[in-house]
């Protein structure tokens, strides 16, 4: 880093940073409502299903503006349409594996196979990061997609719904149709978020932090050899099958794949308010 | 005349590759990362000299990975506050450097890059090289935005999540990288004989002179 020479380049990089600081413990600015598109979602508790002994049981998740719906054919076209090197031809394959974008009819057509509403899939995850990026937003994490997908169209607390796993189970098992359903076409959880379930499977930012060699239907017993810090994982809730089958499909995805039933959607940081007008008040005497 | 020439020389070195001055403890000899830039084309569809994240060295020095283009590279994910298995990877990689035969083992070097941007520092990288005696000549050691590391795993196929000791469990994984940056044999695994990894990196220096016309 250069130094800082000039003192008032200083007092005013200190200022600054002084407010990035207020910033980042700020409070979400109440009354802000969410971008067109997007809803936004609490803050809440995940509870991962794998963790070590030393691991937190529940891990705090901050609210979020997270889109209603996955991004669609419409909503890539445009991405691609503005960055060449995302198209189908020019894309690198370090980027992305053959099968990029392979249902559309050409590089700026996306044909009969792949029509607007549709949500976009056979998308590398850095196609995905790139396209979040391009939006200003961003993949959520794991434990953001994991909460917000845990909370069903009836009961905010949807894991404990069993005919709500049953409904995710019974459409894991059933094969991808030929032709994709479009977006919002079934009922919304109770945040207003569609789709998490029942349409594709979602790219997430982290989807390598999954530390299993294998088949995760099981504890697999994690080679020590191939993980450091490996032997220390264990399944918390067997009974979230759900969960299971998502955490061993992401500990199967290299980031360059592209599936006919993985797409993604983006988040965003609610703003927050900066706190430091706040701590200005004198606090009362003692 | 001694000590003003050595001074104007250092002085010269610095200016030419745009060292801070002001920064105290650089190298005599800089790391692969840190040396001059050579012109070179577009990188190949396949390098991950592709990638546009900025990292830092040991050295203080920002870089792109493209500085490492031209030589065969042997990398390794890590963090210096590894308990298990980073120890053995770096062991895995210095029998690696020691099993090179002359003459090949001066044309390939070897960078590790951290898991942890936020304890991995340039001050603890530079410790963590003089700890495990990581010679300026061939070693890079680098740290990343935690996007650009997860990034930099994502295209190694490397998995890593950090537990709540600050520890990081990840894949141990040994990847070669041509002159070019391209994915050439991966490793996965400790302890491992270095046979394999020598004979590759024989072929990727010997194959561009083949071709050479």
């Amino acid at each position: 880093m250069r130094l800082i020479r000039h003192p008032v380049t200083a007092v005013i990089a200190f200022l600054l940073m002084a407010a990035a600081v207020a910033l980042d413990a700020g409070e979400p600015a109440p009354g802000k409502s969410a971008p067109a598109g997007m809803v936004s979602v609490p803050a809440g508790i995940y509870r991962p299903l794998f963790r070590g002994p030393d691991d937190l049981r529940e891990v705090p998740v901050k609210a979020l503006w997270l889109e209603e719906a996955p991004v669609t054919n419409t909503d890539f076209l445009e991405f691609v349409r503005q960055n060449p090197q995302w198209r189908r031809s020019r894309v690198a394959r370090l980027f992305a594996d053959s099968g990029y974008l392979r249902h559309w009819a050409g590089d700026l057509d996306p044909g009969p196979g792949a029509t607007d509403l549709q949500p976009v899939v056979d998308v590398s995850w850095f196609a995905a990061k790139a396209y979040a990026t391009w939006k200003g937003r961003r993949l959520l994490t794991t434990a953001e997609w994991e909460l917000a997908a845990s909370i069903g169209p009836d009961h905010r607390a949807g894991t404990n719904d069993p005919g709500f796993l049953r409904a995710i189970q019974h459409w894991y098992v059933t094969p991808t149709p030929a032709v994709l359903p479009v977006v919002k076409t079934r009922r919304p959880n109770l945040d207003g978020v569609h789709d998490l379930h029942g349409l594709i499977w979602e790219w997430t930012a982290d989807f390598n932090s999954a530390l299993v060699s294998g088949d995760a239907r099981g504890d697999t017993g994690l080679d020590r050899q191939l993980f450091c810090g490996a032997g220390s994982l264990g399944a918390t809730d067997r009974s979230n099958f759900p969960a299971f089958m998502r955490f061993g499909f992401r500990s199967s995805l290299k980031a360059s794949y592209t599936l006919p039933n993985l797409g993604f959607r983006c988040a965003l940081d609610v703003p927050v308010t900066p706190v430091a007008s706040v701590t200005l008040t004198p606090s009362p005497a003692p | 005349m001694k000590f003003p020439l050595s001074c104007i020389t250092v002085l010269a070195a610095s200016l030419l590759l745009g060292a801070d001055p002001a920064s105290p403890s650089l190298p005599k000899i800089l790391p692969p990362c840190c040396r001059e830039l050579k012109p070179a084309g577009p990188p190949t569809d396949k390098s991950l000299y592709q990638l546009d994240s900025e990292w830092t060295s040991d050295v203080g020095r920002k870089v792109k990975l493209g500085v490492l283009r031209g030589r065969p590279q042997v990398l390794a994910m890590f963090f210096t506050h590894c308990e298990y298995a980073c120890p053995i990877i770096l062991n895995d990689l210095q029998r690696l450097q020691k099993a090179l035969p002359d003459g090949l083992r001066e044309q390939v070097d070897f960078v590790l890059v951290s898991f942890d941007p936020e304890r991995d520092t340039p001050e603890s990288l530079r410790a963590y090289r003089e700890k495990s005696q990581l010679g300026a000549d061939h070693w890079t050691l680098l740290s990343g935005r935690p996007d650009d590391v997860r990034e930099l795993a994502a295209l190694l196929g490397i998995n890593y999540m950090k537990d709540a000791r600050g520890q990081f469990a990840h894949s141990n994984m040994i990847t070669l990288l041509n002159a070019e940056g391209e994915i050439i044999r991966q490793q996965i695994g400790l302890n491992q004989e270095p046979k394999e990894l020598v004979a590759a990196l024989k072929q990727s220096v010997l194959e561009p002179q083949r071709n050479r016309p």
